[in-house]
């Protein structure tokens, strides 16, 4: 809608123009009427709200570094004195660790922050938070992924702190230890709550013998058996120049981030050798699988279908229609169906998932035992409705405005911001992405998204998994 | 030289009593808009549990002039992301939106804080609603069931008892006039607090803010709400046991000083809450954890911004082959230790920590406008807010030593045990 490109600069004169254009657009559309009889036009409070828009104005540039060639993206932003780096070592993630390993990439991460040669766990943490200095590191299914946020006053001992875990963490017996103890706690919490047992359930039956289908924290006599050399060998081959992704944001210049990039992540070795992890294929056909948890207060259940990866081209069609179907708010399809119009639910939802080797739809919905029964009849019928019929011209029009209104809100913090400059990179956005996306959206046509509803939300097929109390069904 | 700002709050009220936050922050065009009304579970009437939760959700189906579709097309049209949640003390309803779209947002907040309207057809489907949502957020997760009933025993006869959801029986006994009757009399402008965070000035702030609240009238006069106050040195302990658990845990609270009754302790047992047990350099942390092996993880919380009494926790998780009883003990003498070998030195080196990141404090505008939010919304003013930083630097050793004496000779301790089932 041509209302919506209005920016700062077009003066007084534009924006009477496109007041007169947004009448005749509300008049074209026959709401005409219930705009007069209406006192509340929201119409009107928009089009002379004293607020206008604007674009989020920064364009990240491409920075290499002299030395080693590495690349990262930056985005300068000079509001508050503090710089956010993201860094991503692609492929490493929980699913490349070795079958007998199981876990490993998550130990990594989490004695990776115990300390360096210099200094020991507790040394360390004192000078971060002494500097307030923020450094993390987790594994998710594909890649193993670090955050370093710091102040501009103590930049330089935070880079050196990064650099110094690269060459040579602590990796101190006594830190693997407790790190193990605490996973394997972490392992019996995950069987206390219906919503991890379902979670877990699902990736394994989704995903069966596939490394998408185990437990995301790891295998218990694997992390038990972990050495010292062991998390060594897992940095020599998993951490490497060549598999890495960097996005810096912040109050850092060009030439600064140049030469952090040298000198931090330089230390590398300049190539990993990383298990492969093929595509998974689930079998979407199998259909339902119940769980028995008779302590249940609530039957939950969790589904999945076929999906798209982030650079296909059925991505932002795909995308659109999940929003109308199932995407965030009150005003999706399951939503209305299931709990506005008939109360049966607290939260009915789906989106898509991008992992690397096996994109998805996925989703979830709850309801006690006594209601289940109908929620999970709902939901079958809207999913083979919304692929029989596909989505109206209202509901697209309606999906992409906000989906584009909505997109200056990711820019919040500046972690955000690196953030999101990271998957720019993984995904081969372009650079000029965050000018582009909203196009990319406005670009697709009601056909392409009715066509993606039809291919992906075939008559059940999805998988389906409940926990809960079926006795009474 | 300007002392630094924490986060760059300012305020002003309108002439119906509406206080108005505003935090610039021009990073990105984008804006959090927050209406926080002071009431909360605190207020229901006794046996009405859950009417301050269910109304939150009724502000959401509909006013004299704006349907709920219609409330929702909009939001959603304009790519807003709105959402509301109940505490005790306070319902807050939040807006993500677009700067362009800010102003759509606050017609709408000001028209549903006078023009609600409730059909029988949408009570019922969200008094079902709201009922599947406890089902989901307490009867299904064996730790909230537990801490309600902790809380119960902690509390007693202070509101602070009461489950924020209802229980199950009250949430399927309220009716349309229950939720009226809380709307009138609680939600009008002297009972609100409107905070705007991101990319507004402070002039166009007001004029905004009375563009669409200043007509607003208030109904009544809210009476200042009377808690009741509580035992000293009061000891209880709960222990139970779920199926559902595997691992046991141990909680212990005290209740302390907040804003509203004891302002004057806030900020030194603020800093003693650090030194205790927030973080992995805390002396409960290198005591329980790192020492003795006896715990896999400890910490302590300090929440002063309540309307009543506030709250100091500790919650340990029992390393392999150590029961939560043992460990309550060895808690007890850790903190006891803490207390008795606390040196100008520590207390100092803790200050710093607290004081060394607060930057970051100006980097996301959604974030200033929950905190600088509740804190308001407590009673804090904007100065008191502002000058935390400043506050907690000249706190002295000798007032942390006192507080945290002060706080476990005069608090009592209630613990509370989760175990797995057959555990005891």
């Amino acid at each position: 809608m041509s209302y919506r490109r209005r920016t700062k600069s077009s003066g007084w004169f534009l924006k009477l123009i496109l007041c007169v254009a947004i009448g005749y657009g509300l008049y074209a559309g026959g709401r005409f009427l219930w705009q007069r009889k209406t006192i509340f036009n929201a119409e009107e409070i928009l089009s002379q709200s004293v607020l206008q828009e604007k674009n989020f104005a920064h364009r990240p540039i491409e920075v290499v570094s002299p030395k080693y060639k590495i690349k990262a993206y930056l985005l300068e932003e000079k509001s508050n004195p503090i710089i956010s780096l993201s860094f991503m070592f692609k492929g490493s993630g929980y699913a490349a660790d070795d079958e007998n390993k199981q876990g490993i990439s998550n130990v990594v991460a989490a004695v990776l922050t115990e300390g360096t040669a210099n200094l020991d766990s507790q040394a360390f943490k004192e000078l971060l938070e002494n500097k307030a200095i923020g450094i993390s590191f987790s594994a998710s299914v594909d890649d193993f992924s670090g955050a370093l946020v710091t102040t501009s006053k103590n930049k330089q001992e935070a880079f050196k702190l990064l650099q110094d875990i690269f060459v040579q963490p602590r990796f101190a017996a006594e830190d693997l230890s407790r790190i193990k103890n605490q996973m394997q706690k972490a392992l019996l919490l995950q069987k206390e709550h219906p919503q991890s047992k379902l979670r877990l359930a699902t990736l394994q039956y989704v995903y069966g013998p596939h490394a998408y289908g185990r437990n995301p924290l790891g295998r218990a006599e694997d992390i038990a058996a972990l050495s010292r050399k062991d998390l060594q060998q897992y940095m020599q081959t998993h951490m490497a120049q060549n598999n890495l992704l960097v996005g810096a944001a912040g109050d850092i210049t060009p030439e600064e981030l140049e030469t952090v990039l040298d000198e931090v992540f330089g230390v590398l070795p300049k190539t990993s050798a990383l298990n492969f992890v093929r595509k998974a294929k689930p079998d979407f056909d199998r259909g339902e699988k119940n769980i028995d948890y008779p302590a249940a207060g609530q039957n939950i259940s969790a589904f999945a279908a076929q999906g798209v990866a982030r650079t296909a081209a059925d991505f932002y069609p795909l995308y659109i229609a999940n929003h109308i179907f199932g995407g965030s708010g009150l005003s999706s399809r399951l939503s209305k169906a299931a709990r506005e119009e008939k109360g049966l639910t607290y939260s009915i939802y789906s989106y898509l998932s991008l992992a690397d080797n096996s994109p998805l739809i996925q989703g979830g919905f709850s309801s006690t035992p006594d209601k289940f029964a109908e929620v999970k009849n709902i939901f079958a019928q809207e999913w083979n409705k919304f692929g029989k019929y596909g989505a109206s011209k209202e509901e697209i029009a309606e999906a992409k405005n906000y989906l584009i209104s909505s997109y200056n809100l990711r820019f919040s913090s500046i972690s955000n911001l690196s953030d999101i400059l990271l998957y720019m990179q993984k995904d081969n956005l372009g650079l000029d992405f965050l000018q582009e996306r909203n196009n990319n959206i406005k670009k697709v046509s009601d056909k392409e998204i009715n066509d993606v509803a039809a291919k992906y939300y075939q008559a059940d097929k999805y998988i389906l998994v409940n926990i809960g109390n079926f006795a009474q069904n | 030289m300007a002392k630094a700002k924490l986060f760059g709050a300012q305020n002003f009220h309108l002439s119906n009593g509406l206080e108005v936050v505003v935090i610039e922050n021009h990073k990105a065009p984008i804006i959090k808009c927050m209406l926080w009304y002071k009431a909360g579970a605190v207020d229901e009437a006794e046996g009405k549990g859950g009417s301050a939760h269910l109304l939150e959700h009724l502000m959401f189906r509909g006013t004299k002039k704006v349907s709920g579709e219609e409330f929702d097309r909009l939001l959603k049209q304009n790519g807003v992301e709105s959402n509301a949640f109940t505490s005790l003390d306070f319902t807050a309803y939040h807006h993500n939106a677009d700067i362009s779209k800010l102003e759509l947002v606050l017609a709408l907040e000001a028209d549903r804080m006078e023009n609600l309207q409730i059909s029988d057809k949408n009570f019922a489907l969200e008094r079902d609603i709201v009922y599947q949502e406890r089902k989901q957020m307490v009867d299904n997760n064996p730790s909230a069931t537990f801490f309600e009933a902790y809380r119960n025993l902690l509390w007693q006869e202070h509101p602070y008892h009461r489950p924020v959801s209802g229980t199950s029986a009250e949430i399927k006994a309220l009716t349309k006039s229950d939720i009226e009757n809380f709307y009138h009399k609680y939600y009008q402008p002297n009972n609100a607090v409107l905070v705007l965070s991101g990319d507004i000035d402070l002039q166009t702030a007001k004029l905004l803010a009375e563009k669409y609240f200043g007509k607003i009238e208030n109904k009544t006069k809210v009476a200042k709400t009377s808690f009741p106050s509580l035992a000293n040195n009061r000891q209880a302990e709960l222990k139970m046991s779920l199926p559902q658990i595997t691992s046991e845990r141990l909680v212990k609270t005290y209740v302390a000083p907040s804003y509203n009754t004891e302002k004057t302790a806030i900020y030194a047992l603020s800093i003693f809450s650090k030194y205790l047990g927030d973080g992995e350099t805390s002396e409960l942390y290198k005591d329980l954890v790192l020492d003795k092996k006896l715990a896999l993880s400890v910490s302590s919380a300090y929440d002063y911004t309540a309307r009543s009494y506030g709250l100091f926790q500790i919650s340990a998780l029992p390393a392999e082959g150590v029961s939560a009883q043992e460990l309550s003990q060895a808690v007890d003498e850790a903190v006891s230790k803490a207390v008795q070998n606390m040196s100008l030195d520590k207390i100092n080196n803790t200050k710093d920590k607290m004081l060394s990141g607060l930057v970051y404090l100006l980097d996301n505008p959604f974030d200033a406008a929950e905190t600088v939010g509740a804190m308001t919304a407590a009673g804090m003013s904007i100065k008191d807010i502002e000058n935390l930083a400043q506050n907690i630097k000249s706190v002295t050793y000798q007032e942390v030593k006192t507080a945290a004496q002060n706080l476990f000779s005069q608090s009592g301790e209630v613990k509370g045990i989760l175990s797995p089932q057959g555990a005891n």
